[in-house]
């Protein structure tokens, strides 16, 4: 069976190869006519010059209010999605499915020097609109889609040291960016755990006001106070609050160029009660009796030639009176992620992969303590010079809990954009 | 908490005015509309533009022709405009810098002509707003022409041959500097070059360019970045940029944008040249220090040269491989190179053919 499983997967990788390339380009690269490397390695992971573009609000650094904004263009707005075959191994047995992997509509771009803007909404896509039957349908009945971001930057209020951002948005605590991430079915294990009673989620998007900026020496910050479950409305009316440090050594920004190093933390509150779930005046909800949490790390971003070593360790711990298994004890763990990117051919045609994930939380509770992943992954991307934006993407990976499950997962997607 | 918002609010609204606030105002950065918003993308170029004050004629292209070619412009009869600016060396001169009256080497070196009349704005440091204003300087300059305005006009006005070609033209006596201006920057806008193996490719003939050279067309426009500069049909911003290069002479550092704007952040900084027949005048960069296309393209690899004192942010290390390396150098050099005969064939003037 197992055979004919990884059989099909190459039948498909071949039929995945056929379709024609297209010749549209997402709103950025169609604003400016470049090839998506220009601010990617390969589309989604930045490169160090898209890194500065988005750091200066979608604007190319030194060229603020001389660039077309968004009414000067044709509407801004692009589409990313990918589809194809997932295979898993899971208890000892198969499953293979057609799938579509998420889709994200974006519209992005400048209004005015110095003011832009980012909007990605993700409409529900589990399974066919005629299907659909109604609010009791679904795993997610409540809605159907949602903003994963939607905020304005506004930019160079003090020139490269400070900008604000304002809504819902990637958090600079984020060393590396999941959104923008190769992988599509491994996520960093550590950004995703979440603890007992607490729906804090690290990797979330975040709605609130974030403060940025960088400066010549490599150093950049950032600080943000925010409603923190990435919520609207907050789940109580007390706000957490983040800052992140990076420098980078050498020149770059230690995306694909220059040594990188930083460190994180973040503090909130996540209330103990939750009476009928009000929503006040302030848009907050009755969460009460808030108790603290934090998460702390460090991150670091290697470069050497077209390979990108990243690094990720992750501490947090939660107020005890969060752990619903152990409530004499605050909840700990630590956790990280190893990854290696490499790219190949002209115009980093060809990306390569490897990572490594773990979290470890207290093994005498009575979830297992130990988490350990293992992925890979290969992309080609398709086009011509005006636009890369097609990727065939394999993926694999295997994934163990410690004195628990494991389960193998294996996928061809073809991603695309546009 | 309460507190703390109604602080954070009011120190948002104290932010306000610097968002919000009306811009100073910035000397246009020029008079041609195609420059004045960007990137755009690489292709065809459209007409050169022709500025409503200094029509085009016939009669004047010519007369801009023969002054191009006329070293008596010069104090000593021994430079003229073509003696950097050669048709024969892609329209600028061996290099590295160029060598005026006297056997004077100058700081820089020679722009081309070909293509001038899509720049914005002209020199290196862009300190004449149009080619009109830039014809005018090297008259005067004392390590080029050597001369003065009012000895040139008189010189070329006792020239019968001129004065007639000057009535005809412009249908006034005597001859003046802007008269000399306008006929030489009319001849330059027509040193265009629009044909070349890239220009047959971006119109649709797949086999106007190699495989080698789409690649680096590919890199050109993406994982190179070069066309976060030059872009457009011109390949070139028309703007300014540090690229790190190292002071040929610290203790006289050349301050390129800067002299002209007095603002800190264009220290260093010159005018984006177009890539448009680069591989016919080498050397390259304002100063000459690069001598291949192949060294400029090591140059930015590391992310530009050693100074890093106002380094460009658009200067990043690239990551290229010597493959990579190998195709962007082949667009440059063959499918960058324009076949326009009126351009390619242009000979000198022999002096003897001047007006007399």
């Amino acid at each position: 069976m197992k055979i004919i499983g990884y059989t099909l997967l190459v039948l498909v990788g071949i039929l995945l190869v056929i379709p024609d390339t297209s010749s549209a380009i997402p709103a950025f690269a169609r604003k400016y006519g470049f090839n998506c490397n220009m601010c990617h390695v390969g589309f989604t992971k930045l490169n160090d010059f898209g890194q500065r573009v988005r750091d200066d609000g979608y604007q190319i650094p030194g060229q603020e209010g001389r660039e077309k904004n968004v009414f000067q263009v044709a509407p801004p707005i692009s589409m990313r999605t990918s589809t194809g075959l997932m295979v898993s191994h899971y208890r000892k047995s198969m499953s293979s499915s057609f799938t579509i992997n998420g889709l994200d509509l974006l519209a992005a771009g400048v209004m005015h020097k110095n003011i832009s803007f980012l909007v990605i909404y993700t409409p529900r896509i589990d399974e066919p609109a005629g299907d659909y039957s109604g609010p009791d349908d679904g795993a997610n009945p409540s809605q159907l889609g949602g903003f994963e971001s939607a905020n304005i930057v506004f930019s160079n209020l003090i020139p490269d040291a400070l900008n604000i951002r304002v809504g819902r948005f990637e958090p600079a605590y984020h060393p590396f960016s999941s959104k923008r991430s190769y992988y599509l079915l491994q996520p960093y294990e550590v950004y995703t755990f979440t603890t007992p009673n607490n729906d804090f989620v690290f990797d979330d998007n975040q709605l609130g006001v974030e403060a940025t900026g960088h400066f010549p020496v490599g150093f950049k910050y950032g600080v943000g106070v925010v409603n923190g479950s990435g919520g609207n409305p907050d789940i109580n009316n007390a706000k957490d609050i983040y800052a992140n440090v990076f420098q980078t050594i050498g020149r770059g920004d230690g995306q694909t160029a220059g040594q990188r190093i930083g460190a994180f933390g973040y503090y909130g509150w996540q209330p103990t009660t939750r009476v009928g779930w009000y929503v006040g005046n302030e848009g907050s909800t009755d969460g009460k009796n808030n108790v603290g949490f934090y998460r702390v790390g460090g991150d670091v971003s290697l470069n050497w030639r077209t390979f990108n070593l990243m690094g990720l360790i992750m501490t947090g711990k939660d107020d005890k009176k969060l752990n619903e298994d152990y409530p004499n004890a605050d909840y700990e763990f630590t956790g990280g992620f190893l990854r290696l990117d490499w790219a190949g051919l002209p115009n980093n045609r060809l990306a390569a992969s490897a990572m490594f994930n773990w979290v470890n939380y207290p093994p005498s509770y009575s979830r297992p303590g130990l988490s350990r992943t293992g992925s890979g992954l290969v992309r080609y991307y398709l086009g011509d010079w005006t636009a890369v934006n097609i990727a065939l993407h394999a993926e694999y990976t295997y994934r163990e809990v410690v004195g628990g499950d494991e389960d193998h997962s294996a996928a061809m997607f073809i991603d695309f954009d546009f | 908490m309460a507190r703390v918002w109604f602080h954070l609010i009011i120190g948002l609204l104290l932010l306000s005015p610097v968002v919000f606030a009306e811009e100073p105002p910035v000397p246009p950065i020029t008079t041609s509309t195609s420059y004045s918003l960007g990137p755009v993308q690489v292709g065809n170029l459209s007409a050169a533009p022709i500025p409503p004050g200094n029509p085009q004629s016939g009669a004047k292209i010519e007369l801009g022709k023969k002054l191009y070619f006329d070293t008596r412009l010069s104090k000593d009869n021994t430079v003229s405009c073509a003696t950097c600016h050669s048709p024969s060396m892609g329209w600028s001169d061996e290099g590295p810098t160029s060598k005026g009256i006297d056997g004077q080497r100058g700081g820089r070196r020679a722009p081309p002509v070909s293509n001038s009349a899509y720049n914005p704005l002209q020199f290196w440091d862009g300190r004449a707003p149009s080619l009109e204003e830039q014809a005018k300087g090297p008259i005067e300059n004392p390590v080029e022409m050597g001369n003065t305005h009012q000895a040139m006009i008189q010189t070329v006005g006792s020239i019968p041959g001129y004065r007639e070609e000057f009535l005809k033209v412009f249908g006034t006596s005597p001859v003046t500097i802007d008269q000399v201006a306008d006929a030489i920057a009319a001849f330059e806008r027509t040193v265009v070059t629009t044909d070349s193996p890239f220009d047959r490719y971006a119109v649709g003939d797949d086999g106007a360019m190699t495989p080698l050279e789409k690649k680096g067309l590919e890199i050109f426009n993406g994982k190179g970045h070069c066309t976060a500069c030059h872009w457009s049909g011109h390949f070139s911003d028309g703007r300014f940029h540090n690229l790190g290069v190292a002071q040929t002479d610290p203790s006289k550092p050349d301050q390129g944008r800067y002299d002209v704007t007095n603002d800190p952040a264009d220290m260093g900084a010159f005018k984006t040249p177009t890539v448009r027949d680069a591989a016919t005048r080498p050397p390259y960069l304002h100063d000459g220090s690069e001598k291949t296309l192949e060294d400029v393209v090591r140059l930015y690899n590391l992310g530009g040269g050693p100074d890093d004192a106002n380094l460009d942010p658009l200067m990043v290390p690239l990551q290229l491989n010597e493959g990579e390396i190998k195709a962007l150098v082949a667009f440059m050099t063959r499918a960058m190179t324009s076949v326009n005969p009126e351009v390619s064939n242009v000979k000198p003037i022999p002096q003897s053919e001047l007006p007399r």
